[in-house]
Order: C-alpha cells, then sequence, then structure tokens
C-alpha cells in the first residue's frame, strides 16, 4: 500500500482546508468559479501578481501539503493535461501582435508544463527529484505510478498531484475536441504518500492504452487484486460504461470536478474522504474520459 | 537489474540517420546556419531542410501528425527497426517534449486572431500526450505511454523513467527518448530571454553570447535481460546511471556553482556504481548560453576535481533541440562508446575565465569509451544526468 498522509484541492468545490470534503460537494454549475483561499499566505504578493491560476493553486496545494506533513519532499511527481494555458495563449497572442523587437519573457518562460513542478521546488526550496508527466486524461495515473516507483525506491515522503487551467478559449473547440457534458474547470490535488501506515492508500493504479473495452480491462485489473467489482464499496467513474453492481455506490465524480483532464486527482481526494465519512473498505476510481486511454485506481481503507 | 540498450535513431540538422549524423561530427560540420523559412528569418538555426510531406514520403510515414510527433516517429522507427513485437514482452513508450503540436497549434492560432478560417479541429494535435501516443501506435509499443515534458531535460528524463519502470517490474523493454520542432514560439521565446547568439554559438567558449535554436528527435530502446532473451536482440550498450535533482534557485537561471548539476551528476554515478575517474568522455548540456555553461563548469570541477576526463557540446553541431537533446545525446554516447569516438566542441576559442576549462577540440579515434556521461538541465532548474556504458 501507498499511503496517503496528507491532501490539498483547490476546486470549484469547498474543498480547501475542509476536514472532509464528502458533505461539502455539489454538482458544478456552468460558469462557476474556483474556489480561491487567500493564496497571499502562501505566496509573497509580488510573486502571485506574476503567476498563472493553475500555477497559485499547484503552489498553495503543495505548500499545504507540506505544512500538513511537516517534513520535506523526497521527491516530487505533477501531473498536467494541457500546462499553464494561460501563459501558453498569452505568448502566442503577444509574439503573433508585437511589432515591438522586444517582448516580455514572463509568459514563455511560465509557459512550459514544469513550470508547475519548478515553483514548487523554489516555493519549497527543495532539491529533490522533479518530474512533470503529461498524458492527456492519464496525466495523473502517470504521475502516481511514478510516485509510487519512488517509494519502492525507498523514499519515505512523496508529493503526487496534478493541476490543469480552464481558459475561455478552450470553450470555442466545444463539442468538437472537448465534451461539453461537464462544465469546464480548474483544479489541483496534490498528496504526500509514502510506504508508512495511515488510514487510507492506494493499492494498484493501473493504465491502458490500447483498450478495447473499458468492462474487460477492469475485470483483468481486479483480478490481479484477487478482486471482483462485488468487493468494492464505491466506483467513482468518469462514464457509465461499466455496469456496477447495484450493492456499490457509485459517484460521478466530473460532476463535481468539472471537467479537466486531470480531474481524476481530485477523484482520488473524494474516495479518501469518502471511505473515512462512510467507513467502507474500499474505492476504485474508473477514468475513461478519453475513449480508449484508461485509468483504474484502486483505493482501500486499513481501518474499516 | 541491467538496463540494455538495443537500439537507436534520431534525426536532426546534421543527419536523418545515424550512419548521416557521424559522418557530419566526423567533418566538424555543423548544422546549423541562417534560417530558411520565412517565420525564422534572421536567425541561424539548426532546421532539417525537408519539409512534413517530403519527410512523410521519405519515411513511408501516413499518420497525420505535427512535426514534433512526425520526427518522433522517424527517429522512434530507426531504433525500433527489426524489434519482434511478442505479448509476452510488455512494451512502452516514454517521450519528452517541451513544445508537443505548437507546430500546428500556432498557425491555427494566428488565424483564430485574425479572424480568418479557424479550424477547431486542428487543435487536436496540440497536446503533447498525443504526439507520444501516435508514436507509440506506429511502433506498436502501447502498453505503456507517457510523455515527460521538464523542457529541456524532457528526454534524459524519459531513459530514467524507462530504466526506473522496468527495474519496477512494470515494463521488460521500453522506447525512451524525446522530439521538438522548431517553432515560432520557441523562436520568439528565447528571442525574447535575449539569449539567442546572431552567430554560430560558442558553447564553453569566453566570449560565447547565447544558443542556437534546432530541432530533431532521438530515441532509444531499453531492454531487460528477460525482453532480451525473448527479443533475441543484441545489447550496443546499457543504460547503467540516471538522477534528477532540482536546482531550486530561480525559473530559467541556474545557480553559480551549479548546485542542482553537481547532485544530478553525483547520484547518477551512485546508481552506476562508478567513480567521477570511470567516466572517459562527459557529454555536456553546454548551451552556450553565459549562464548555463558557467555554472556547468562549476558543477563538472566540483564532480570530477583535477581528473576532468573529455568533454564537449554537441550543440554547436545541432542546435539546442530542447527536448529532444537528452535523446539526440543519448544516441551520440552509444555511437562514441561502439566506435571509441569522442566529439569537439566546435567554434571553441578561449576558455572560460572562472573555471579556465578547455572542451574536446578534434574529433578524435581509437579511444578506449567505455562510460559516457550525458547532461540536460532545463527550465525550472530541472537537472538530469544519464550514464551509457558499455556491454
Amino acid at each position: 500500500m501507498y499511503y496517503i498522509h496528507a491532501i490539498a484541492s483547490i476546486t470549484h468545490q469547498n474543498s480547501f482546508r475542509v476536514d472532509n470534503i464528502i458533505n461539502e460537494l455539489k454538482p458544478i454549475e456552468k460558469d462557476s468559479d474556483l474556489i480561491s483561499p487567500d493564496y497571499k499566505e502562501f505566496i509573497p504578493g509580488a510573486a502571485l501578481r506574476r503567476l498563472s491560476p493553475v500555477l497559485r493553486i499547484g503552489l498553495t496545494t503543495s505548500i499545504e501539503v507540506k505544512n500538513k506533513v511537516n517534513k520535506d519532499f523526497d521527491a516530487i511527481s505533477v501531473g498536467t493535461a494541457l500546462g499553464c494555458l494561460k501563459d501558453t495563449e498569452k505568448f502566442l497572442t503577444t509574439f503573433h501582435t508585437s511589432t515591438s523587437d522586444f517582448l516580455s519573457p514572463t509568459a514563455f518562460i511560465q509557459s512550459t508544463h514544469n513550470t508547475i513542478g519548478g515553483q514548487i521546488s523554489l516555493g519549497l526550496g527543495n532539491h529533490a527529484y522533479n518530474m512533470t508527466h503529461t498524458q492527456n486524461n492519464l496525466s495523473f495515473e502517470v504521475a502516481l505510478i511514478d510516485a509510487m516507483m519512488c517509494v519502492n525506491e525507498g523514499k519515505s515522503n512523496v508529493l503526487v498531484g496534478a493541476a490543469d487551467e480552464h481558459i475561455p478559449f478552450l470553450e470555442t473547440l466545444q463539442p468538437k475536441l472537448v465534451s461539453n457534458q461537464y462544465p469546464l474547470s480548474t483544479g489541483a490535488s496534490f498528496f504526500a504518500i509514502s510506504g508508512k501506515k495511515n488510514n487510507i492508500g492506494v493499492k494498484a493504479v493501473k493504465t491502458n492504452f490500447n483498450s478495447a473495452s473499458t468492462q474487460e480491462d477492469l475485470v483483468n485489473f481486479l483480478s490481479e487484486q484477487n478482486m471482483t467489482l462485488n468487493d468494492v464499496d464505491v466506483v467513482l467513474n468518469s462514464s457509465d460504461t461499466v455496469q456496477i453492481p447495484s450493492t456499490c455506490d457509485s459517484i460521478d465524480y466530473l460532476n463535481f470536478s468539472g471537467l479537466h483532464y486531470s480531474a481524476s486527482a481530485f477523484a482520488l481526494h473524494i474516495a479518501h474522504d469518502y471511505l473515512i465519512e462512510k467507513k467502507k473498505k474500499t474505492a476504485l476510481i474508473i477514468n475513461d474520459m478519453c475513449s480508449g486511454k484508461t485509468g483504474f485506481m484502486l483505493v482501500q481503507s486499513d481501518e474499516a | 537489474m541491467k538496463i540494455y540498450i538495443t537500439g537507436y535513431g534520431l534525426i536532426s540538422s546534421i543527419g536523418m540517420n545515424a550512419d548521416e549524423s557521424l559522418v557530419s561530427l566526423k567533418n566538424h560540420s555543423t548544422g546549423i546556419e541562417d534560417a530558411r523559412l520565412e517565420t525564422m528569418k534572421g536567425y541561424k538555426v539548426g532546421a532539417i531542410h525537408a519539409t512534413n510531406e517530403e519527410l512523410k514520403e521519405k519515411f513511408d510515414i501516413k499518420t497525420n501528425c505535427s512535426r514534433t510527433a512526425l520526427l518522433g516517429i522517424i527517429a522512434a522507427k530507426q531504433a525500433f527497426n527489426g524489434h519482434p513485437l511478442s505479448n509476452e514482452i510488455r512494451t512502452g513508450l516514454i517521450s519528452g517534449t517541451s513544445v508537443g503540436g505548437m507546430d500546428v497549434s500556432e498557425v491555427e492560432y494566428k488565424n483564430y486572431l485574425d479572424g480568418e478560417n479557424h479550424n477547431p479541429d486542428n487543435y487536436k494535435h496540440h497536446s503533447s500526450g498525443v504526439s507520444s501516443e501516435q508514436m507509440a501506435a506506429e511502433i506498436g509499443a502501447t502498453d505503456f505511454v507517457n510523455t515527460i515534458s521538464t523542457a529541456c531535460s524532457s528526454a534524459a528524463n524519459a531513459l530514467m523513467m524507462g530504466a526506473r519502470m522496468i527495474n519496477n517490474g512494470l515494463l521488460d523493454r521500453v522506447v525512451v527518448g524525446g522530439t521538438d520542432a522548431l517553432t515560432k514560439f520557441t523562436i520568439s521565446g528565447f528571442k525574447s530571454l535575449m539569449i539567442f547568439d546572431e552567430e554560430w554559438c560558442r558553447p564553453f567558449d569566453e566570449s560565447r553570447k547565447g544558443l542556437n535554436l534546432g530541432e530533431g528527435a532521438g530515441y532509444v530502446v531499453l531492454e531487460s535481460e528477460k525482453s532480451i532473451s525473448l527479443s533475441k536482440q543484441k545489447p550496443v550498450a546499457m543504460l547503467s546511471g540516471w538522477s534528477n535533482a532540482s536546482d531550486s534557485f530561480h525559473q530559467t537561471a541556474s545557480s553559480q556553482d551549479g548546485h542542482g548539476a553537481q547532485l544530478s551528476m553525483q547520484e547518477a554515478l551512485n546508481v552506476a556504481g562508478l567513480k567521477p575517474e570511470d567516466i572517459d568522455y562527459i557529454n555536456a548540456h553546454g548551451t552556450a548560453t553565459p549562464n548555463n555553461d558557467l555554472s556547468e563548469s562549476q558543477a563538472i570541477k566540483k564532480i570530477f576535481k583535477s581528473r576532468i576526463p573529455p568533454f564537449s557540446s554537441t550543440k554547436a553541431y545541432t542546435g539546442h533541440t530542447l527536448a529532444a537533446s537528452g535523446g539526440i545525446e543519448a544516441v551520440f554516447a552509444i555511437l562514441a562508446i561502439q566506435n571509441g569516438y569522442i566529439y569537439p566542441n566546435l567554434n571553441f576559442r578561449n576558455a572560460i575565465e572562472e573555471t579556465g576549462l578547455i572542451p574536446q577540440l578534434k574529433f578524435s579515434e581509437n579511444n578506449k569509451v567505455k562510460h559516457v556521461l550525458s547532461n540536460s538541465f532545463g527550465f525550472g532548474g530541472n537537472n538530469s544526468t544519464v550514464i551509457i556504458s558499455a556491454v
């Protein structure tokens, strides 16, 4: 087991510094806003002004997790599906429209995906392993696989999470490239994980990149864990492609996170708090936001 | 566990495969020249002189994709050529890229700004993850796909991630490396940072002013012992050491003493079980920016002390190919080990005053090259080192 020792999420829900988010969750409405904490508590004012939403939420949730565990991270693994969109769009606009020979480099510097991880290392004064994974809807899952390998390799306090931001331009791509079933959203969830025992942990993660059937892949994944769907107390899913037994609770997590491709990180936060609140044993997160590419995360309680 | 390298492939401005690249390396022949494309006029770049259509024709590729993905497919196919697919060999692809499909997006976004013929469908190439998925599908390595995006250290990190996945028992074989096409986005970006040299870049030279950008892709195939027993592929080298560390100094600049670079080089030596004196050649990051080369030189001096092995930056040949550089340079390292070559650092005249380090000046043959250390450092203080060794 890869135990979760601290979590912080900034989303469109009341999810930051809430003991348990289960009773806070409300279906996300179109045009809802990110619920932001006072970032100045985490980031100095001058730096804050330069930071786009994805950098603010990634850095703030990471600092919050660090404060909770009160110990330096010995590895950092970040997932992001589309990276720093706001700065990317800003720099695209600048160089396409500017007639000046001198362009401000800030947006370019902050446009690379690993600005999130880089800002975390700078903000925490951290010199450890620092990785940024980007793999569409499975960006968080691959970051988590990396973090779990870090634990296997002896790391004792690994920061793992994901962050993505919404920009209005994305709406021009709906519904052709981006589903419009759920409102587009911004969100970051970060976790401290280690092999040291705690209540809740991630038992297993699997990605499938050539998936013909989510149901079939899921049966295989669970059988590798000597389980079936009947052993699962709650399924958190991004679609209804998998038949869920009537005994099993189900949560449509995109209904709470809104749509961004690393939203399964927030699903892990929900799963964690669900198992504690309902005193249940096993949660399963099914991420098949993009067809043919599925991620499964099995989350368990040692207490229940 | 031993991580075997059983294939390699690359494309850059100095060659469309390993043989062509070696000819250029031997002849001190750079791929950097005045840009021919209108969007890049006024800069010296290491461009591959073929359109996407010409490349697709030449390499028989049908996939509708960005130039970044196309270069990646070309190099990954070379690397994976002759490797059998088998259900018993779990095979993945881990690719580094910084721009992804920006070469397509930036053109489409211009249309959007100009209010004409905006086709949103073209952004399907934008996400970096898509380029890797296309490459994986093209060569049949779909058991795991992952894209690393840590700017200029991306490919080195992909090598590291691949080795660790084999070590952790998650994969048996994995194609790893990086790809980046030249884009107006990156040209304008480095221009805004004012770290271009209008002349040919001069890594490790006192008069260096900045970098020249390049484009390309480089991939290698990593296999476990079990995998080569099934695939029957002959190892050409081994990936023996790897590390990533944060400089944690500044978003784009490196610390004066190269703290992060020291950490990554030392840890890679530890992973490989080697001492500094075991290293026969260092392929430096050596971008030719004033900041990087000083910082990297200081870090090399700290780690290697008075016994600094021959070192050079090959970026005066290829230009800085960003996320691809660690992949291209890993292939150069393999070729150095196979042939006993040490590559020159073009355009060097005078040592940096503070460090006095003099890189390799001439192409050299008949060397004993058993272990090559290769550095890749990226924005965000992301420092990576890999060590490639003889089998």
